[in-house]
């Protein structure tokens, strides 16, 4: 069976996963101290549009910073799209995702680990947790909300180990100076030193562990495909409790389904897409994999009522 | 007619394949969780105002420690924003419940006095949104010296760091002229600081050049901060807010 090109709108989906990934990463380097004592704009854009910071703050500090009802797009998109956010939006589901494409698991192996697991109902368990706590005054949202994971792994991981390794290579290439290339790198390490590094090394106590955790989640993708999304993330847990019956839904056409599972292969969340019955809507990441890779374009996305399956 | 279906289809899927499933008997385990992990931190000693922990000296504006608790999603926006460093993760300073939350370690920075970056980036409002004239004005801790580390009190040596590195215009550390007998039996006039704790707003800059380099010998903690009213030790301040 030949392999079907990519389709446009996975094309589509990977341009703006890597849009909304930069856009976070400038964000976050945005986050620094400016002459006027502002930062210039919105760089807690991705932590707005968190409708569960949104609701736990809300239920347990009975007041909400007003930029976090932006996050009210977020649900009534999730009532139509479904958890469309994930699959396109979120920039720690664009990190999972990259991960995941970059394992090389073997037809046979993917077989036993792409389809749906009860265990994926664990982050739908963890919301319920994160609600009820935040309301008896206990906000637990923050330790595995996945931009408070991702923006803390960066700030306190991540970013120190890359500023102490880019300042540590020009370092040592100043000391040893290798064939002459001084005259080539200094010029490069003073872009660096305007434009990137920090003044003084960012130190941050248990930087270690953070990285460790952020490793951690990273290497899961190797075991599952994009298995925080999957198993733990309590955002895409009340997004798929939210979108649970969309008005965008997957439609199998049986009679050209040859049952090759190519589609389930490929599926990121584990949400089945080989038929109308097994579909799981509050799984599908709407990443438009199982529609690409289809051979005989047997999958479509079409609007519908909802609630009611073809 | 799509809408009404929709919303009754939500509640009560017409395929078995749409409903969710996850047990009515799991659910009500997680609530039972979520409900211990609320009611723990309402068990907790810092709660309520019954003890303080001296190192837990949050950002300046921060809420108090309860509502902080409530709104404190651990993103590290703050830690990332502050120039010299000094807000850095807890790990059990504020408990288990407060773990990952900001706090400010004057041993690794200091609050820089024209500086309010951390009041501006917080997306819950766990530290609130502050001009720098309010900023100013907010006490995260107060300094103490410790004399039996300090060089004019325990070493006769002339030392006159933290008076000098105090941003306050007025200053709140003052110096007292005291005649010390060294070693050698010969009297040296040192300078002795005091901290004026009227003033003193904890940004730590102090202790930050302390000379004493590991363990300063002035030392920011909370007590005497804005945000808790309770844990203030001086009268005025104590009933004033």
């Amino acid at each position: 069976m030949a392999k079907n090109k990519t389709s446009l709108p996975v094309w589509l989906r990977r341009l703006t996963q890597t849009v909304f990934l930069l856009l976070f990463i400038y964000l976050f380097y945005r986050t620094a101290y400016h002459q006027d004592n502002t930062t210039g704009g919105p760089v807690g854009f991705f932590f707005n549009l968190d409708p569960l910071i949104m609701l736990t703050v809300w239920i347990g500090g009975h007041a909400v910073a007003s930029s976090l009802f932006l996050s009210l797009i977020t649900l009534v998109a999730t009532l139509i799209f479904g958890r469309w956010f994930c699959g396109w939006v979120c920039p720690f589901g664009a990190l999972n995702n990259l991960f995941t494409s970059m394992r090389g698991a073997k037809r046979k192996d993917l077989l036993k680990t792409a389809t749906y697991s009860v265990r994926q109902k664990t982050k739908y368990y963890i919301v319920v947790i994160v609600l009820v706590g935040s309301f008896f005054g206990a906000n637990m949202a923050g330790w595995l909300d996945p931009f408070s994971f991702l923006y803390r792994s960066f700030a306190t991981a991540v970013f120190p180990a890359v500023n102490a390794g880019i300042q540590g290579l020009f370092d040592w290439l100043y000391r040893v100076n290798p064939i002459g290339i001084n005259a080539l790198s200094e010029p490069v390490y003073r872009g660096f030193r305007h434009y990137f590094l920090t003044i003084a090394q960012p130190h941050y106590f248990w930087g270690m562990m953070f990285g460790v955790l952020f490793g951690i989640v990273i290497a899961l993708n190797f075991f599952r495909a994009r298995f925080w999304c999957r198993y733990i993330c309590p955002l895409g847990g009340l997004l798929g409790i939210v979108g649970k019956n969309p008005i965008l839904q997957l439609s199998v056409d049986a009679d050209k389904c040859k049952d090759c599972m190519e589609c389930v292969l490929d599926c990121q969340g584990g949400a089945e897409p080989q038929s109308n019955e097994t579909w799981k809507p509050a799984e599908c990441l709407y990443c438009w994999n199982c529609h690409s890779v289809c051979p005989t374009k047997a999958i479509s996305f079409n609007f519908k009522a909802p609630g009611v399956k073809s | 007619m799509n809408i009404v279906k929709w919303i009754t289809n939500f509640f009560s899927p017409p395929t078995k394949e749409s409903r969710m499933d996850l047990g009515r008997r799991n659910i009500l385990a997680a609530g039972i969780v979520g409900l211990g992990g609320g009611l723990l931190v309402k068990a907790h000693p810092l709660e309520g105002g019954r003890t303080y922990n001296p190192g837990l000296v949050r950002p300046p504006g921060s809420v108090p420690e309860s509502e902080f608790l409530d709104k404190c999603i651990r993103c590290g926006e703050c830690m990332k924003v502050c120039p010299t460093n000094a807000i850095q993760p807890t790990m059990l300073e504020a408990g288990l419940e407060g773990l990952w939350s900001p706090v400010v370690k004057t041993q690794m920075g200091y609050c820089e006095y024209k500086c309010k970056m951390c009041t501006e980036v917080c997306p819950t409002d766990a530290i609130n949104k502050l001009t720098l004239e309010e900023k100013q004005k907010v006490k995260i801790g107060l300094a103490h010296v410790d004399k039996s580390r300090c060089l004019p009190y325990a070493y006769t040596k002339l030392c006159s760091v933290c008076y000098e590195q105090c941003p306050l215009p007025d200053k709140a550390i003052w110096q007292e002229e005291t005649t010390v007998t060294t070693a050698s039996g010969a009297k040296v006039t040192v300078k002795a600081p005091h901290v004026n704790a009227e003033r003193c707003i904890g940004c730590g800059l102090c202790e930050n050049k302390c000379p004493v380099s590991d363990q300063a010998a002035i030392l920011i903690t909370s007590v005497g901060e804005t945000r808790n009213f309770k844990n203030q030790f001086l009268t005025s301040d104590r009933y004033s807010g």
